[in-house]
């Protein structure tokens, strides 16, 4: 009797240490509730306050001592003596605020999602696999380790984020492994690549090619011109030299386009998302109140917490830098040391090509190539998925690249194989552009600098404490013949492939125009005498013109009116299209909500301000249009573009009669009059709606919503909504989910001031006050001032010093 | 009196225990403080479970006052139940069922 109760009070106690010690899934997941709720190690333990210790470490692969200054901010200013000290410190301390964020990203780039989340994303990962991301992380990685420059800095990197790694006990783990159920792996040279191609990935993986392709089945020539121009033809392109490239261009042997014949019939790829896109300018001395020159940068991109940005401030000889870095790759990407400042935005190029592949059987071992079979390279990727066994891909490689559709894939026609070209692929040393930019003295140096970047393309601005300014469209181009790469390509023959690329003497770029300043918003690069052919998936037409215009009226400028205008709610679309619109209705049959939207929009000063309700009416209008518009598009079987915005807005101005404003669904003939009048109806409804469910007037900031999601598929317990006004295609580029992912502003005097925002914290910790601390400010469109002192001690008064003691390993 | 004995016993040792080791080790403290003291099964299981409830909701209360509950309110809008509720219905029959053990373990047969 004894023993039986003995033995099931022990049975019990062991099943319940068991249970708890384990995560679980009820159809969802479930973490070890025993580990995770135990306030001595579980995720009370993630809870912070805002004092930080001060503390001495001892790290091994030191070579002297590094000390860290944190500002009231959580901002690391790091003081060390010498480069490799320095990047091990900024792997350490960046590993410190950041882990979970840099283990997740690189797993998203690598495809290994399913080891997470299981099965659910394994068409995900298989997805990033076949495009090459390993692929292409691993020739970055193999440049990088054949540079000793680069080769040290990755290597230090790495190196301070595994002794991080190391240090933790399952009590400081970050909150997201304990929900999870997971810990973090060793970090690799390899990570740091594929974090730069995630970039890659988010900046220049976009292109129309399929899509196009398609369409050359159901419209004429004439039509796909008027539907998907090269060049919208609107405003200044971002460097006007109009006759004055003085170089010769390469040129390649004339074979005449071959158009494909061909219906893709592939699943679209996730395209580059509307709302990213990036600002930048700088503005000569001679139009600025203090006379030197000031210079701006808001990357748009999705907004998330973490957020993607991670300012720091580095000093070492030979260095002294600060601004916003990306975790998981060492250096600073968009900042000012006390020379220079610099900043990017994308440039959108076309870098991204599809050939079709003829297999010579389907085993795909062998391709044709001109008049010769080629040998395809196998692998065979596995993936390991959360609760169930692992799964196996082959994946094909040609020379053009991997196929990333074939019959294993995605793919019903056993036919049709589509290999992908895509410029992230080749080898390339960026992380040596940042090194040296970091490092700049001057524009000679950001030139010499900028020589060594290849991908993601971007426009860096430039300017420095001696008084240029300059602007340069820096990526690695191919050479094409007109509209070459435009449509799929014929993989038989190689003469359609890359086969030069334009010179990096020859790449778009400007120096101290007479104008006074130099800006980039994603639109068109060049004029019309640039001797390359250019194309993309598409060029920005708003927010360029917009700067443009203020900074060409404004003079002596200090940098709070770059706030402002970095902050500029002013809509150009809607002032563009909203008179035009307007016009188009027949205003003798409206209803009480439609007479009253109608009396808000006339009234309405195209200025999407955080309590305007006419920019809510306009846009939910806007949202209502232009699917209508593009019923055809969306409706149809195969995958195809949609026009731009602001394509769209000139045929429904220019062209009201044209075959697409038909909405298929009704029996009647629309043009662009009823199906502008039919999106109003629905737009209005759309807004009553909201009202109905909201209970409260449509002031913009509510009824667009800005939210800032965890990165864990946005956690509403980890993620915030924030009053907001802009959206896309205007200055303050703020959309539903992406926006300003970090505002610089640089005053280029002696001794230079900088300013900048993000919208979250330096804390990836949900638990701490650093996490979300600058969220406001960020929203309320103000700005902190970085503390950018090249002696240490001037920091003395501040919120914890870290220092980091060399030992023996 | 033996319950108080055993109720503050268990706080101490397994406040020891887990200041340095996994949770679990706690229904070990649990487990020999119940032994020692030797209550009855039913007063053993109370001692036991209020012992580690109170141990563990008073660390968490002591941590939330800390840090101005700045992650609990986050971590209860992701539990089906208060955070504070859960962590002492699960540290507490974990305490309460090793307290149980050692009770029976002991008892002369």
């Amino acid at each position: 009797m004894k023993v039986l109760k003995v033995g099931v009070a022990l049975v019990i106690t062991g099943a319940l240490i068991y249970g708890l010690n384990r995560g679980w899934n009820f159809g969802s997941p479930i973490p070890p509730l025993g580990k995770f709720l135990d306030p001595f190690g579980g995720f009370w333990q993630n809870a912070e306050g805002l004092a930080r210790p001060d503390e001495t470490l001892l790290l091994s692969g030191l070579k002297e001592e590094v000390v860290i200054h944190y500002d009231s901010l959580l901002i690391p200013h790091v003081f060390a003596k010498n480069d490799a000290d320095l990047y091990l410190a900024q792997g350490y301390l960046t590993a410190r605020e950041r882990l979970f964020q840099m283990e997740l990203q690189t797993h998203a780039a690598a495809g290994r999602i399913s080891e997470l989340l299981g099965a659910s994303a394994l068409d995900y990962d298989r997805t990033q696999r076949r495009r090459g991301m390993v692929f292409a992380a691993e020739n970055a990685v193999k440049a990088m380790e054949a540079d000793p420059v680069a080769q040290a800095m990755v290597s230090s990197y790495t190196k301070g984020i595994n002794q991080y790694i190391e240090s933790l006990r399952y009590k400081d783990l970050p909150l997201e492994y304990k929900l999870l159920d997971f810990e973090p792996e060793p970090w690799t040279n390899l990570k740091c690549g594929l974090l730069l191609k995630n970039m890659a990935l988010t900046l220049n993986s976009g292109d129309k090619d399929l899509e196009l392709t398609n369409a050359l089945q159901f419209y004429d020539k004439a039509m796909i011109d008027l539907l998907w121009p090269d060049d919208e033809r609107v405003g200044d392109p971002i460097v006007d030299r109009a006759g004055n490239w003085n170089f010769i261009p390469v040129t390649l042997d004339s074979v005449p386009l071959a158009l494909p014949d061909e219906l893709v019939s592939v699943p679209p790829l996730e395209k580059t998302t509307h709302g990213v896109g990036s600002n930048n300018w700088a503005v000569a001395g001679s139009k600025t109140h203090s006379g030197a020159p000031l210079l701006c940068n808001d990357p748009h991109l999705n907004l998330t917490l973490p957020s993607i940005w991670y300012v720091i401030h580095l000093q070492a000889p030979g260095v002294n830098v600060m601004g916003a870095s990306l975790p998981g790759a060492p250096a600073v990407i968009s900042g000012f040391n006390d020379s220079i400042a610099w900043g990017v935005t994308n440039a959108q190029r076309d870098l991204v090509d599809w050939y079709k592949v003829e297999f010579k059987d389907n085993t795909l071992s062998e391709y044709k190539s001109d008049d010769q079979w080629r040998p395809a390279r196998k692998v065979v990727e596995k993936f390991k998925v959360k609760g169930s066994a692992p799964v196996y891909d082959t994946i094909t490689f040609t020379h053009h690249g991997p196929v990333m559709y074939d019959n294993r894939f995605q793919q019903d026609n056993e036919l049709k194989h589509y290999a992908l070209r895509w410029v992230a692929h080749d080898p390339s040393e960026e992380i040596i552009t940042f090194y040296k930019l970091n490092r700049s003295r001057n524009h000679g140096d950001y030139m010499e600098a900028l020589d060594h970047y290849a991908s993601p393309a971007q426009n860096f601005v430039f300017a420095s404490t001696s008084g240029d300014i300059a602007m340069r469209i820096q990526g690695k181009f191919p050479v094409r013949r007109k509209e070459e790469g435009k449509y799929l390509l014929d993989g038989t023959r190689t003469s359609t492939e890359w086969q030069a690329f334009i010179p990096n003497e020859h790449n778009v770029m400007d120096k101290n125009p007479v104008r006074g300043f130099v800006s980039s918003a994603n639109q068109y690069p060049a004029d019309s005498t640039y001797p390359y052919y250019i194309n993309a998936t598409s060029y920005e037409a708003y927010r360029n013109r917009r700067i443009n215009k203020l900074l060409t009226e404004m003079s002596d400028i200090t940098p709070r009116d770059l706030m402002e205008l970095q902050f500029d709610n002013y809509n150009l679309k809607a002032a563009e299209s909203l008179p035009a619109f307007l016009s188009y209705l027949d205003t003798t049959q409206l209803n009480q909500a439609q007479a009253s939207a109608y009396k808000i929009l006339k009234a309405w000063n195209y200025e999407n301000d955080v309590d305007s309700e006419g920019a809510s009416y306009y846009e939910a209008w806007w949202d209502a249009l232009f699917p209508l518009v593009w019923d055809e598009i969306r409706e149809a079987k195969v995958i195809l573009d949609y026009p731009t915005t602001y394509t769209t807005i000139k045929l429904l101005k220019e062209h009201p009669d044209l075959v697409f404003f038909d909405v298929l669904a009704t029996p009647e003939k629309e043009t662009a009059r009823e199906v502008v009048q039919q999106a109003f109806v629905k737009g209005v409804e759309a807004i009553e709606t909201w009202k109905a469910e909201q209970k409260k007037e449509p002031r913009w900031a509510d009824y667009k919503d800005t939210f800032i999601g965890h990165l864990l598929q946005g956690l509403p317990a980890f993620s915030y909504h924030v009053q907001h006004g802009g959206n896309h295609d205007i200055v303050n580029a703020s959309s539903r989910r992406h926006g300003p992912s970090w505002r610089m502003v640089v005053s280029l005097e002696k001794t230079v001031r900088a300013w900048g925002v993000y919208p979250g914290g330096q804390s990836g910790n949900p638990g701490s006050p650093y996490y979300n601390n600058l969220l406001n400010t960020w929203a309320e469109g103000k700005y902190f001032e970085f503390q950018f002192r090249a002696d240490p001690a001037a920091y003395k008064s501040t919120l914890a010093t870290v220092t980091l003691k060399p030992v023996a390993p | 009196m033996k319950f108080g004995v055993q109720l503050i016993g268990t706080i101490l040792v397994c406040f020891v225990l887990q200041s340095f080791l996994p949770w679990w080790t706690m229904a070990v403290g649990a487990f020999t403080v119940a032994y020692l003291v030797g209550n009855k099964g039913p007063i053993s299981f109370l001692a036991g479970f209020l012992g580690v409830a109170v141990l563990w909701v008073g660390m968490a209360f002591y941590i939330d006052a800390l840090t101005h509950s700045i992650l609990t309110e986050k971590i209860n809008r992701l539990l089906p139940v208060n955070a504070f509720v859960m962590t002492l219905l699960v540290g507490g029959l974990v305490g309460g069922f090793a307290s149980l053990t050692g009770a029976l373990v002991r008892v002369k047969s």
